[in-house]
């Protein structure tokens, strides 16, 4: 195999350099996208090092499209997201592979940064990940480079801009992520046990106070925001580049962190147990001194949790004209 | 409210007259406030119906006021979604207009002379009134009446509720609150004292309520919920059987008389839980009714075999039923629901609209204040002392702020419930320590109350209902009838309110007084926060704009109307008018002018049309316009006084909405410089400075100079000198610009007559012509001329009336 491999790139060196070659053009060309369709074969995204990448990918006769990506997955490296982005890119090429599409006009490779250090260089590269599609006629031009910045590395997107730069439109085919079902069978077996083994006590499924927790959680995670932090996924706190500061609450009213809703969460939680602290006051069952603290501590809780809130909520409301007892 | 209002009259010398006379007091003064509260915008600008679906619920009751209620209801609207034109009789929900139309129609026969739209004005101020009723008697049932009258005061004052149902805001969602909160309080109490008479009367408020809103599936899946859970908490009665099985049947049969609901409560899977539940029920009655006639061996192999045999039947028939297309599956709106990422991916057009967008918790605060943190409270009491009712309300809260959480727009079904729990939350806690003193401040805090409606009623029924536990359950008359209910009262309250007597003295005077300020000063607070969002953030008409000077006069932008009253005054009565649909039911509205898209979003690649003609260069626009016989373009243009809300701002909507439809023509990407930014300057995308929406909204602004610091043409929305300032039209010419130039009307030239020949061959054979019959030129001509003329001006309106007649054949 090696020596099939090392004879091929010779023989193409040979090519280019003018030398006499027994094999046209064309059997050169069908000899090329053979030796990618058998690699592709065994692996949709091919690894290519300098030397393939420019016999394969930079050398002209080309009938066939190549979409590269351009990484750093040496752990050394330290580039988080290039992994990210490799399992998207992977994504894709394998949707193509098991497409109908799919055929010998386009293929998908990848370049390492400590592979080809030199390709990087020669194609102005100072980032990655990138992605390049290098077409099968005509020059590169700037639209051949995916806009990561803009459109995010998730694998439907750049399927996007694949089909508007090779007109192959693949359909994204995720591999189902079977981590969901596999929690919620885990859940519900949990459950189903616990509910088996105490069969003869099920006194906690009529527990109030098991069901006005559940209740009050549900509630309190909507109110404060939850879903939107489900939907929107915002980020847990927010560090301001220039000086580091570190934000934990966002400064307009159109946007939420996480680590502000956790703490609005809490305060409301604290409310409402000042609440049930003064309504506990008049249990007849309770001794006198208890009750005065339970009077006292609802009450501060409930005040000064709420004047919190509202100083959490006048630095989102910057014109907001009303506190208590906190500015 | 009668009943209460004629005891309190009657014998004014025993307590308990004296607490509903107190109880009729508060309520007056809370529906006075409540209107009262909702009338900033009318008092700051006119009697003006706000924003834009109330434009067309308002021209719609015109119509239903001058042309009578048969003529409404088969309503073809042909100046709506040009040239398919709208059904309005059966794609709208009635019974907003049918209330105000019968309120102008009363008003009238008594001779009392309004004007329909004042009516239309002041329905949700006056309805508003009536939710703060009919939510004090759902919660006087739930719990007593103290907590229902703190309900009553927050439900009239909530920002949450007052920002759908200011004066002006004439939509649906202003009569529906109070048909939500009547249809509960009717179903509590049909459940609680399970007569035939209260759940028809369940069935008949839920009838208005899905006669007035799209919200009504939340009944109909809140109510048999609630059943479902009682099944399983083992809290079946022959009550819930009476109550539910009637609201079901009737209310099913009631809700398919309105046109557009129709056949949807027996088809889609919204309303399946409701048919299921009932079918349940028949099963858990009928198999009640065997157990008490067999052996226990004997039953449980019969509901074995039962049990299988109904899982079976119930299965193959949906599957075969959505298989064979008798079951709809869930709509769109419903989904974005559930699946919080189905609406963003799929309709952009849900997903476009900020209404439909998730929650944060400053909007929850924004809109409920101090009850956002005492509801759960009040929820942590209901399941302390849990019964039938509560088990309700608790539902009610945790799936209505579930989707409050999803949706902004839901937010108002929330606010109900949430004043109702906040009300026993602040009752309960407080009512333990006003108790002691009760006599003496009694009269103190009712001269108050007239001073300060907010806070102090709220007092007086802590005090009131403290007073009144000790057997003589005034308002509670339901709790004799069940045996459940009044065991659980009799065990807490009534006991513990004879060692309160002795025990509440040594807490001392002095904790009490502080508990009792503190929570008077939140409410307080809750009550300026409560106005001052009325005011700052709900009372805006957003027909006519107002801004601040710097010495702090007002100056008012008329704009819109000027404009819509210039297109009624100066275009053909048939005229077309091309916009962004978000005008559309203000032009037909005000302008009372032909619109092609409107904010009745039911076709979304006409929208897409539209979107596409904006977003398009001149040449390429033109053949839609013409296509769609566009007379007159109407944009907004914000760029003169500073407006954020205009076209320019709303054009990347207009770009996916139309890619969304022709991804050939359209592309978002296009519109954005290289490096993904959305930019009207200089280094502007260059299909974003020839499109026909960024020409119309910058035509001849470069010429413009509006103070000496800033270059001619500065866009003050986005702060930019605009890069394109030579632009020319070919196929459009303006029309007129407002003063603000906050709206810019174009007009769609006609083709110019003789059009030039596009290949030369033509030409040449027409020049060869000319030149050989040179004696026959002036006939020849003359005559052609002449029929080119004829056949213009004959074929198009005959073809436009043909097709409208053959669709409206159809439709019949």
């Amino acid at each position: 195999m090696n020596a099939i491999k090392g004879s091929l790139i010779l023989f193409i060196i040979g090519l280019f350099c003018h030398t006499a070659s027994p094999k046209t053009k064309q059997e050169v060309l069908q000899e090329k996208v053979h030796q990618l369709m058998e690699w592709s074969n065994r692996r949709t995204v091919i690894q290519m090092g300098g030397s393939k990448f420019a016999n394969y990918v930079k050398s002209k006769p080309r009938n066939y499209s190549v979409i590269v990506m351009f990484t750093a997955l040496n752990p050394k490296r330290g580039c988080s997201v290039c992994q990210e982005a490799s399992d998207e890119f992977t994504i894709l090429a394998n949707s193509y592979r098991f497409s109908p599409a799919y055929s010998n006009s386009l293929f998908f490779g990848v370049v390492d940064f400590d592979d080809g250090q030199d390709i990087f260089r020669t194609l102005g590269l100072n980032s990655a990940p990138a992605f390049i599609h290098f077409p099968a006629k005509g020059k590169r031009k700037a639209v051949d480079t995916y806009d990561i910045q803009r459109y995010g590395f998730h694998a439907d997107n750049i399927a996007k801009w694949m089909a508007e730069r090779t007109e192959i439109v693949v359909r994204i085919f995720r591999p189902p992520n079977y981590m969901g079902t596999v929690v919620l069978v885990l859940l519900f077996s949990l459950a189903g046990g616990l509910l088996y083994v105490r069969r003869n006590s099920l006194d906690f499924f009529y527990n109030k106070t098991f069901w006005g927790v559940l209740s009050i959680f549900i509630v309190l995670g909507m109110t404060s925001g939850q879903m939107w932090n489900h939907i929107r996924g915002p980020p847990y706190y927010h560090r301001n580049p220039q000086n580091g500061a570190i934000h934990y609450i966002h400064g307009s009213s159109q946007g939420q962190l996480v680590a502000e809703t956790h703490l609005v969460m809490l305060i409301n939680a604290a409310i409402v147990v000042g609440f049930a602290l003064l309504s506990e006051v008049h249990n007849p069952e309770m001794e006198v001194s208890k009750r005065k603290v339970f009077a006292i501590g609802g009450l501060v809780m409930v005040v000064f949790f709420f004047s919190l809130l509202i100083s959490v909520f006048r630095r989102k409301y910057q014109s907001y004209p009303y506190s208590l007892l906190i500015r | 409210m009668t009943t209460v209002a004629h005891k309190g009259l009657g014998s004014l010398s025993s307590p308990g007259a004296q607490k509903s006379l107190i109880a009729v007091i508060v309520l007056t003064l809370c529906c006075i406030i409540a209107f009262s509260s909702r009338l900033f915008a009318v008092i700051r600008f006119e009697s003006i119906i706000h924003e834009f679906d109330p434009w067309f619920n308002y021209r719609a009751t015109h119509r239903l006021s001058t042309y009578g209620f048969y003529d409404f209801l088969n309503w073809f609207d042909e100046r709506a979604w040009y040239p398919l034109g709208r059904i309005v009789g059966g794609t709208i929900y009635p019974g907003l207009m049918v209330t105000a139309g019968l309120l102008h129609w009363i008003l009238n026969s008594l001779h009392i002379t309004v004007h329909i739209r004042d009516v239309c004005v002041f329905l949700a101020p006056v309805f508003s009134g009536f939710t703060s009723i009919a939510t004090f008697f759902l919660t006087r049932e739930i719990w007593d009446s103290g907590a229902a009258l703190f309900a009553a005061c927050f439900i009239s004052i909530v920002p949450g509720y007052i920002s759908r149902s200011v004066a002006g805001s004439y939509d649906n969602e202003g009569v529906a609150i109070f048909a939500l909160q009547l249809t509960y309080f009717f179903w509590i109490r049909a459940l609680k004292k399970g007569s035939i008479f209260w759940s028809v009367c369940t069935a008949l408020s839920y009838f208005y309520m899905v006669s007035a809103w799209g919200g009504y599936v939340f009944i109909i899946n809140l109510i048999p919920l609630h059943v479902f859970v009682l099944l399983i908490m083992q809290r079946y009665s022959a009550r819930v059987y009476v109550a539910y099985t009637t609201f079901f049947i009737l209310g099913l049969l009631l809700s398919m008389q309105i046109p557009f609901v129709g056949f949807q409560p027996i088809r889609t899977s919204e309303h399946m839980a409701s048919a299921g539940v009932f079918g349940l029920l028949q099963a858990y009655c009928f198999l009640d009714y065997i157990r008490s006639k067999t052996t226990k061996q004997q039953f449980r192999s019969l509901f074995v075999f039962l049990l299988f045999l109904v899982c079976f039947i119930l299965f193959v028939g949906v599957v075969f039923l959505t298989y064979a297309g008798y079951i709809a599956p869930w709509s769109g709106r419903f989904y974005s629901l559930w699946d919080t990422g189905y609406a963003k991916i799929h309709i952009p057009i849900i997903a476009s609209v900020s209404e439909h967008q998730p929650t944060t918790w400053s909007s929850f605060f924004f809109d409920l204040h101090v009850l956002s943190c005492a509801f759960p409270a009040g929820l942590w009491f209901c399941v302390q002392k849990i019964n039938d009712e509560r088990v309700f309300v608790i539902l009610y809260a945790v799936f209505a702020s579930y989707f409050a959480g999803v949706m902004v727009r839901l937010m108002l079904t929330l606010t109900p419930i949430v004043c109702v729990l906040a009300g026993i939350a602040f009752s309960n806690t407080l009512s333990k320590f006003i108790k002691d003193d009760a006599n003496e401040t009694i009269k103190k805090k009712k001269i108050k109350k007239d001073s300060n409606e907010y806070t102090a009623p709220g007092e007086t029924d802590s005090e009131e209902e403290s007073s009144q536990e000790p057997g003589k359950s005034l308002y509670d008359k339901a709790g004799k009838s069940h045996s459940k209910r009044k065991s659980f009262q009799s065990g807490t309250p009534g006991s513990s309110y004879k060692k309160n007597k002795q025990d509440v003295g040594p807490l001392g005077a002095n904790v009490k007084g502080f508990v009792l300020m503190a929570f008077l000063l939140m409410l307080l607070l809750f009550v300026v926060h409560c106005t001052w969002v009325t005011s700052n953030a709900y009372s805006s008409p957003s027909v006519v704009l107002a801004s601040y000077n710097n010495d702090g006069s007002r100056v008012i932008l008329d704009d819109f109307r000027e404009a819509y009253h210039w297109l009624r005054q100066n275009t053909h009565d048939r005229a077309r008018v091309m916009s962004w649909w978000d005008y559309g039911y203000q032009i037909a509205g005000m302008a009372n002018r032909t619109t092609l898209v409107d904010n009745n979003t039911w076709n979304n690649s006409h929208i897409a049309l539209v979107g596409k003609a904006m977003a398009s260069t001149e040449e390429k626009s033109i053949e839609i316009m013409r296509m769609l016989d566009v007379d007159y373009v109407l944009i907004i243009f914000g760029g003169m006084i500073g407006y954020s809300g205009d076209d320019i701002n709303k054009f990347l909507w207009m770009v996916r909405i139309a890619e969304g439809e022709h991804p050939q023509d359209i592309k978002e990407s296009k519109y954005f410089t290289p490096n993904g930014e959305f930019r009207v300057d200089k280094d502007g995308s260059p299909t974003l400075l020839n499109c026909l929406m960024y020409k119309m909204s910058y035509y001849r602004f470069g010429e413009l100079q509006m103070d000496f610091r800033s270059p001619p043409g500065f866009d003050r929305t986005r702060n930019v000198e605009i890069g394109n300032k030579n632009i020319k039209f070919e196929h459009l010419e303006e029309a007129f610009t407002s003063e603000h130039w906050l709206v810019r009307i174009y007009k769609v030239l006609k083709p110019a007559n003789r059009q030039p020949l596009g290949h030369a061959l033509a030409s040449k054979r027409y020049k060869a012509k000319h030149i050989s019959r040179k004696t026959n030129k002036r006939k020849k001509g003359f005559v052609k001329n002449k029929l080119d003329v004829k056949k213009g001006r004959r074929t198009r309106p005959a073809s436009n009336m043909s097709t409208k007649k053959s669709r409206s054949k159809k439709i019949k």
